[in-house]
């Protein structure tokens, strides 16, 4: 495709090939490279675990309200939760990850029931049947919202990058987005978070 | 005979076309910048570039032939357990992910490289040689592969001013002797060139193939590509946790998808059902309810195959379908711990002929697990169950139990379509078939697993890529490009005037003409009409001498 130019035309053609190789690399750079995400504004992580996220306050995103059924079929508005600090579990009973953090969260759910904390499932691309088992399987003490079209998901996605379950977000008293794990939660992690929110101010 | 080549050096002149062998910097030695510039050269070639879109080609064929992890990563599990010597090299060659594997990047980039290396300087010389003038006219035009000669009344002067008009009139662009030529003023010549708008076909289709790479990566940075399994009566929201394969650009995050919701209301596969296309389909649709964004309307839209739903900025496509056995699974316990669609997929055996897998980790005091077989219309040769056509006419589900440790509580993610058996074992020695309604009570109390029925599931790929339209637009361009300067052809025409030393104040006129490039032929008529209506002009000019007055240069050097 390519034809030498003239001789004449060779200091042309030697700017023209350092744009056509900028532009080459540039593309490469582009492609191949990619570059890693930074970090947002202020976002400090838990653990020096990047997936453990905690919010300053002022940059906290404000939780969408929303309401469903449990899977014992009483209905649920998160707006009765206002004014409390809420853990919400995205989880479901076919997910791996979800079933190896349950007893982490039945555990600090107890933990930090006398501090006013109200743990909240989101139950995701599940059916009742299954989830109401897993709730048995693990004891799981708090209620759960069924969520089996992520419409739920999808209105926390707009706030707080969800990608896949299970994902825990923890919600301050003024009902914004204080901290989240993105994965399986530990016990450290979850603590550090709700120790953080807990407190005077938090 | 050099008279007939252009004085100037022509960019079209094919005599300047190889130059691709490395030449020595003045120094003598050939050092390593001229390495690099040879380097390059090369890879922006034709050649190379045809051989690399080779490799493509061929490179892509593995990804084709063998199971790939984005697209299929259960039949990369099936291919390591019936080949587990060779899967492992396969897989140390990157061929279970040939899209993803680094020498098909190289390919890929390089290519890339070769094309905008070939493209843009290519583009600077089109553009300038579309401006260039016609070069002077030839002594000898007799010698031109076109030619034509006759005697006027007029002025050699006069003759060519009369033909430079004429040439103007054709709408060629002329070219006249420099008057500040020392020797070129006592001659008198015209140069004419037409079809430039050959170089500008040729220019707007390189720009428009530079467009379409830069559509090309503007679609894989900022688009994505997601697959969702969506059973009927099923609904799902288009963000990454629900779906199933989630294949983002480099710059696409979680909160770039389009927050819409599709509801599969019913999906019917229509089958032929006598002579020789009996089982294959005959019409597919997929009626669906979706909403834009949450609390928006629902509206409703029958995919098919051909017809993809767009939705905010992302089309929705119908990829495949398959059956969705219901089962129901009570422990030992006497708890329902399973009460779902569970969908099986159409293995290689045709006629729906479905696989699938229960896991049911919440049953005690063991967890359960299930390896079933769904056969649409099922007919019982010899023994073995075949499905005999894709409908679900006779449905039956053949099932092995499992009991024990699924392998669900810790580890790694498992495939839904992978029963994991190492730590369960077998609760029936043979496949147990059950009709729709019919139940298989589990030996040792274990409980029982219910075959209520089935509803079909579709396979959905939603694809956002922001350069398709781009893409297209520059792809539609490339073409009328092509078609430019395929179809118009670059053509000269000169015209000198001799005065007449036997005649009395007359001239002698050459006409000469040549095309660049006459593949198609046709220049000879054209040429033919242009002698002629020259020579008629100055017969017309002789017979009224005083023309030259109204006679404007406003066309010379245009």
């Amino acid at each position: 495709m390519l034809r030498a130019l003239s001789p004449r035309a060779l200091s042309r053609r030697t700017v023209v090939l350092a744009a056509a190789v900028l532009a080459g690399v540039l593309l490469i750079v582009m492609l191949a490279g990619g570059w890693a995400g930074g970090g947002g504004s202020g976002v400090t992580t838990v653990d020096g675990n990047a997936s453990a996220v905690v919010y300053p306050a002022g940059h906290r995103p404000l939780a969408p309200g929303f309401s469903g059924t449990t899977l014992t079929g009483s209905k649920l508005s998160f707006s009765d939760y206002r004014g409390q600090v809420v853990v919400l579990n995205f989880w479901g009973s076919w997910c791996v990850p979800c079933r190896e953090e349950a007893p982490t969260l039945a555990a600090v759910a107890s933990k930090y029931r006398p501090s006013g904390v109200s743990f909240l499932g989101v139950d995701v691309r599940d059916t009742t049947a299954g989830a109401l088992a897993f709730a048995r399987s693990f004891n799981v003490s708090y209620p759960s919202v069924s969520d089996p079209a992520s419409a739920i998901t999808l209105a926390f996605t707009a706030k707080v990058p969800i990608a896949g379950t299970p994902t825990t977000l923890v919600v301050d008293r003024t009902g914004h987005i204080a901290g989240a794990v993105f994965g399986t939660v530990t016990y450290p992690e979850l603590t550090a978070i709700l120790a953080k929110v807990t407190a005077k101010g938090g | 005979m050099t008279d007939v080549r252009a004085p100037e050096t022509d960019p079209f002149d094919p005599a300047t076309e190889h130059q691709e062998r490395p030449r020595p910097s003045p120094g003598g030695a050939f050092g390593l910048a001229d390495w690099l510039k040879w380097a390059w050269r090369q890879l922006t070639s034709m050649r190379i570039a045809l051989i690399l879109l080779f490799l493509l080609a061929l490179a892509s064929v593995p990804g084709s032939m063998l199971p790939q992890q984005g697209s299929n990563p259960s039949g990369v599990l099936q291919y390591y357990a019936s080949h587990p010597a060779l899967a492992p090299w396969l897989s140390r060659f990157g061929l279970f992910n040939v899209f993803a594997a680094p020498w098909f990047a190289a390919i890929y980039l390089l290519l890339f490289a070769s094309l905008v290396g070939c493209v843009v300087p290519r583009t600077f010389r089109l553009a300038g040689s579309a401006r260039t003038l016609p070069p002077r006219a030839p002594r000898h035009l007799a010698r031109l592969p076109r030619s034509a000669e006759y005697v006027t009344a007029l002025p050699p002067r006069d003759a060519v001013e009369v033909a430079a008009r004429v040439l103007a009139g054709r709408g060629f662009r002329l070219r006249r002797p420099d008057e500040a030529g020392q020797a070129e003023a006592s001659q008198h010549w015209v140069s004419a060139e037409k079809g430039y708008l050959r170089e500008a076909g040729n220019l707007l289709f390189h720009l428009a193939l530079l467009g379409v790479l830069v559509s090309v990566a503007l679609g894989g940075l900022f688009g994505y590509k997601a697959d969702r399994l969506l059973v009927q009566g099923q609904s799902f929201a288009d963000t990454v946790s629900a779906l199933d394969e989630f294949h983002p650009g480099r710059f696409v995050t979680a909160a770039s998808l389009g927050p819409f919701t599709i509801t599969l209301n019913r999906f019917d596969a229509r089958y032929i059902t006598s002579g020789e296309q009996r089982g294959q389909p005959s019409a597919f649709d997929a009626r669906v309810t979706y909403t834009e964004r949450p609390g928006g309307p629902a509206r409703t839209f029958d995919l098919d195959v051909n017809r993809p739903l767009p939705v905010d900025g992302a089309k929705v496509y119908l990829i495949g379908h398959g059956y969705a056995p219901v089962f129901t699974v009570t422990d030992a316990r006497g708890q329902v711990v399973y009460n779902q669609a569970t969908p099986f997929v159409a293995g290689t055996s045709g006629n729906f002929l479905s696989q699938g897998v229960v896991k049911v980790p919440d049953a005690q005091p063991e967890q359960l697990g299930f390896t079933g077989v769904f056969v649409p219309t099922a007919v019982n040769v010899g023994g073995t169950l075949e499905s005999v056509f894709p409908a679900a006419d006779n449905p039956v589900v053949s099932l092995i139990g499992y009991a024990g440790n699924l392998g669900m509580d810790s580890g790694a993610p498992q495939s839904v379509y992978q029963l994991d058996t190492s730590g369960m074992h077998r609760l029936t020695d043979s496949p147990q078939v059950l009709q729709p309604g019919q139940s298989l009570k589990l030996p040792g109390g274990q409980g029982t697993i219910t075959f209520t029925g089935y509803v079909p599931w579709v396979s959905l790929a939603i694809t956002h890529d922001p350069g398709q339209l781009p893409a297209l637009i520059c792809g539609i361009a490339a073409l009328g490009g092509l078609l430019l300067s395929f179809m118009i052809r670059r053509r000269r025409v000169f015209v000198r005037a001799r005065a007449n030393p036997s005649a009395q104040g007359g001239s002698t006129v050459q006409v000469g003409g040549l095309a660049r490039t006459d593949a198609s032929g046709g220049f000879e008529a054209e040429f033919a009409a242009l002698a002629a209506e020259l020579r008629s002009a100055h017969g017309q000019a002789a017979a009224a001498p005083p023309v030259q007055q109204h006679a404007p240069d406003r066309h010379e050097g245009e």
